[in-house]
């Protein structure tokens, strides 16, 4: 069910000011993969991720996506971003526009769709998401939990080969949080290629086929979701999980 | 005769005077508000963009504009420029055009340095996470800035421009001091043919007040009108 490597990334660092929060990291990630990253804060899991989409340019190293290296000048960043849809912790939103404005301007305005077709489109997820009468809602008039759907909805109008999670439900009530979730395990069973950072541990076990566990700007540990609770190595996780879990 | 006798003499006798001031004064506020925002924009996006030496010059104008009285910019334009042979010109057809300029450009330069920085601020209160969203879909900076970030500055930034409206229209009094009737100019002249300095103040602080009431009262309608178009 793995196919080839979507992302590489080779000798990741990246400094801010004198502090190091990445430190030399390279793995890969392939098609169809959900990996989740979990580690402390301030571990450096949502630089991480901002890194592979050069929302932060790393210090050094590379980044890979479909054999592109994102760091090299000659990479156009804007094009490759459209390939890669993130969704954030503070979800985002573009709040000047509408629920419909917010998820079809990127198609309509990148890609060149017509209105009727980004529209449709829109709908479309919008009735899976049972979300369809707040086409014409501002984001202040929804709760956490829609204002994430909706988020995940605008990534998806793009039609990303990769999705980046950041810290997806940290920001949300507990009541929201299942019904984002949800969403995600429904993209994880359509074989979206999926990057969560995250700090639900059941979600991460029962999601990921693989969990890297980040700290002090290193993966320090790297195994399949089992494994990674049941049999973990380092000494860092093992406390971790058990201050957790 | 009573205070308010002298106040209903003075102005039934000498409104000309006054009016003459309203007019002037207008057209001062007006003229240095539109040019000060037009190049208080320009002054913004040199504060704000990558290139050093452009956001140097910006920075040091702004701290430098703002750091000094107005009364010593309005007399180092009208007197200091002449000395070193810049001279605004005289237009025979509009009376006292070169005071005019000099108290337009002192008074636009001046506000184009707080214009700047409440555009400036405008634009970075609106939350960062806006404009990663839109760069993370796909959208370059440029279009980041038209489609997401400065619609939404603006809104920030109206309200605060209407108060520098406010503002210019106030201190253009002091253009009073290179000779231009403005409104305060006209209220010395009164006094001097009247000897009645308190009516006549009083009468021309009536008149400040109600031009800058009524345009604050209009800013604060078109604001009205802006947050229900976002609801």
């Amino acid at each position: 069910m793995e196919g080839n490597n979507i992302i590489q990334v080779r000798n990741l660092c990246k400094s801010f000011g004198n502090l190091q929060v990445l430190n030399d990291i390279s793995t890969d990630f392939k098609e169809q993969q959900v990996v989740s990253i979990i580690g402390p804060s301030g571990g450096g899991k949502s630089t991480f991720l901002r890194c592979l989409n050069l929302l932060e340019t790393p210090t050094s190293g590379k980044v890979i996506f479909n054999d592109v290296n994102l760091c090299s000048k000659d990479a156009d960043i804007n094009v490759q971003r459209q390939k890669i849809g993130m969704v954030f912790q503070h979800f985002n939103l573009f709040n000047n526009m509408n629920v419909m404005k917010n998820l079809t301007i990127a198609p309509m305005r990148i890609k060149g769709k017509s209105k009727e077709e980004a529209e449709e489109k829109a709908i479309g997820f919008l009735k899976r998401m049972g979300l369809e009468d707040k086409a014409t809602s501002y984001p202040a008039q929804l709760s956490g939990g829609q204002k994430q759907r909706i988020a995940i909805v605008r990534s998806l109008m793009m039609e990303p080969e990769v999705m980046l999670f950041d810290e997806p439900t940290s920001a949300l009530d507990p009541e929201m949080i299942g019904e984002v979730l949800d969403v995600i395990k429904q993209l994880a069973m359509e074989g979206m290629t999926m990057l969560i950072v995250t700090h639900e541990m059941r979600f991460a076990r029962e999601v990921s086929d693989r969990i890297l566990f980040l700290d002090g700007g290193k993966i320090d540990e790297d195994r399949t979701a089992d494994e990674f609770f049941d049999d973990p190595h380092s000494p860092r996780l093992i406390s971790f999980l058990q201050k957790v879990l | 005769m009573g205070f308010f006798e002298q106040i209903a003499v003075i102005i039934t006798r000498y409104y000309p005077y006054f009016l003459e001031g309203v007019k002037n004064t207008l057209i001062i506020a007006a003229m240095s508000v539109v040019l000060g925002v037009v190049f208080g924009t320009l002054m913004a996006i040199m504060r704000m963009c990558r290139i050093k030496p452009l956001k140097w010059i910006a920075m040091a104008y702004i701290e430098f504009v703002r750091g000094t009285p107005l009364m010593v910019q309005l007399m180092f334009i009208f007197y200091g420029l002449p000395m070193v042979g810049i001279e605004f010109p005289d237009v025979s057809w509009i009376p006292n055009f070169s005071r005019f300029m000099a108290g337009i450009v002192a008074m636009s330069m001046n506000s184009c340095a707080y214009v700047a920085e409440v555009i400036r601020s405008g634009i970075q209160a609106v939350d960062e996470g806006q404009m990663e969203a839109a760069r993370s879909i796909g959208f370059k900076y440029g279009e980041s800035m038209k489609l997401v970030i400065l619609p939404q500055a603006i809104r920030n930034i109206l309200p605060a421009l209407g108060n520098e409206f406010v503002t210019v229209i106030k201190e253009s009094s002091i253009v009073s001091v290179i000779g231009i009737s403005d409104l305060m100019y006209g209220t010395n002249g009164v006094i001097a043919l009247t000897y009645r300095s308190l009516p006549c103040l009083a009468i021309a602080a009536c008149i400040y007040f109600v031009l800058t009431f009524i345009s604050s009262r209009l800013i604060a309608m078109l604001e009205k009108r802006m947050k229900h178009g976002r609801k």
